[in-house]
């Protein structure tokens, strides 16, 4: 075996168990933190109420799939943050493609589209009440407005920043404006769109969780305000726990994913979290 | 599409047919005894495996008009066959009879 062989075996063994000790690490801290939340629980010497044991959550956790309301709040959740994602993604793609084609209208609307991409969605959810109402309209429409925005500016700043070499080239060879819209911006603009996804994804779901305290009667949103105004912390921290979960699901299985194959591929970002 | 979310969406596709299916075949059983069901709307009494919470109340509101609970039981009037299987097919009710109010 010559030195090269016997370096690179050893260092393929060495990824594959550092993966797993990587695994395994987490799980280590997690179990850390729920056996001294456990133990905490008696010397702090509180009530349920105040202090809920992690065998309480895990109690409030059970309860709630039994009496089949965690499935129907998560469901609810999901398909308001997906129906939100998906039209403000496409909604601010549109609006960014087409302002920023032409320079004169993104110089216009530069200032009013920073100052509302400012405001918070918290700030408009009142107002949305008073003209929606309480439900799903005035969530998805938070939520498409906190997605639309960065997804908006991102896609115009790509598309305002395409090469020009390369608009000329396509432009040179005969191309009209539809074939450098096709075969220059929307490429260039891609990694783009999807940093603005990425960064919209996150802000769609803190959103939804305000939208959901401020203006529902169902979603996980709603479970944790309506743990704590019933005195049921347990139910508020399981209700907490789930939506991380539901957080870590989607940017582990959709956006990462999705990320990798598109915006790091071409080597445009360099994601530190995937270094943790 | 890349590998992990097509195997997500995979799983979570063949979880919510499992959980409308499950529904369907629990929900058929539970109204067996009670086919064919009266069109315009009936009485029933449903069972819980627990005393409903706000959430199933309102579940049930939305279904029918609850005209009352004892224990874990709701009962309910004008509930029309639609919305009857709907409710049936829950998993936390455990049963659904006629019920005929006085």
């Amino acid at each position: 075996m010559t030195p090269a062989v016997a370096l690179a075996v050893p260092r393929a063994r060495w990824r594959m168990s550092r993966r797993t000790a990587r695994a395994l690490k987490g799980a280590f801290g997690v179990a850390l933190l729920l056996v001294a939340w456990q133990v905490s629980v008696p010397m702090v010497g509180m009530s349920a109420y105040f202090y809920p044991a992690p065998i309480d959550v895990a109690h409030a956790f059970v309860d709630l799939i039994r009496k089949g309301v965690l499935p129907v709040y998560i469901a609810d959740s999901l398909g308001r943050y997906a129906i939100g994602i998906g039209i403000g993604t496409a909604l601010g793609i549109v609006f960014g493609i087409a302002i920023g084609l032409s320079r004169r209208t993104a110089l216009a609307l530069s200032p009013l589209l920073k100052f509302l991409f400012a405001l918070v969605e918290v700030a408009w959810i009142p107002i949305f009440v008073v003209w929606f109402g309480y439900g799903v309209k005035t969530i998805v429409l938070a939520l498409i407005y906190v997605v639309f925005f960065p997804v908006l500016y991102n896609t115009l700043l790509s598309v305002r920043t395409a090469p020009a070499v390369l608009v000329n080239a396509v432009r040179s060879l005969g191309g009209g404006r539809i074939d450098v819209l096709r075969y220059v911006i929307l490429p260039s603009a891609l990694p783009g769109m999807i940093t603005g996804l990425r960064l919209a994804a996150g802000f769609a779901f803190r959103g939804l969780v305000f939208g959901e305290i401020i203006a529902a009667k169902t979603g996980v949103g709603y479970l944790i305000f309506e743990g704590a105004q019933s005195q049921q912390t347990a139910r508020t921290i399981a209700g907490m726990i789930v939506m991380g979960f539901l957080w870590l699901g989607i940017d582990q299985c959709y956006l990462r994913p999705f990320e990798r194959a598109t915006v790091q591929r071409w080597g445009l970002t360099i994601d530190a979290a995937d270094r943790l | 599409m890349p590998r992990v979310p097509a195997i997500a969406t995979g799983i979570l596709a063949m979880l919510v047919a499992f959980y409308w299916i499950a529904g369907m075949v629990g929900g058929g059983h539970k109204l067996a005894a009670l086919e064919p069901l009266a069109n315009d709307g009936g009485s029933y009494a449903i069972t819980l495996a627990f005393a409903p919470e706000r959430f199933h109340q309102q579940l049930l509101q939305d279904r029918g008009r609850v005209v009352g609970v004892d224990h874990s039981t709701v009962f309910m009037m004008d509930v029309d066959p639609k919305s009857l299987r709907a409710i049936a097919r829950e998993y936390w009710v455990v049963e659904v009879r006629r019920w005929s109010p006085r």
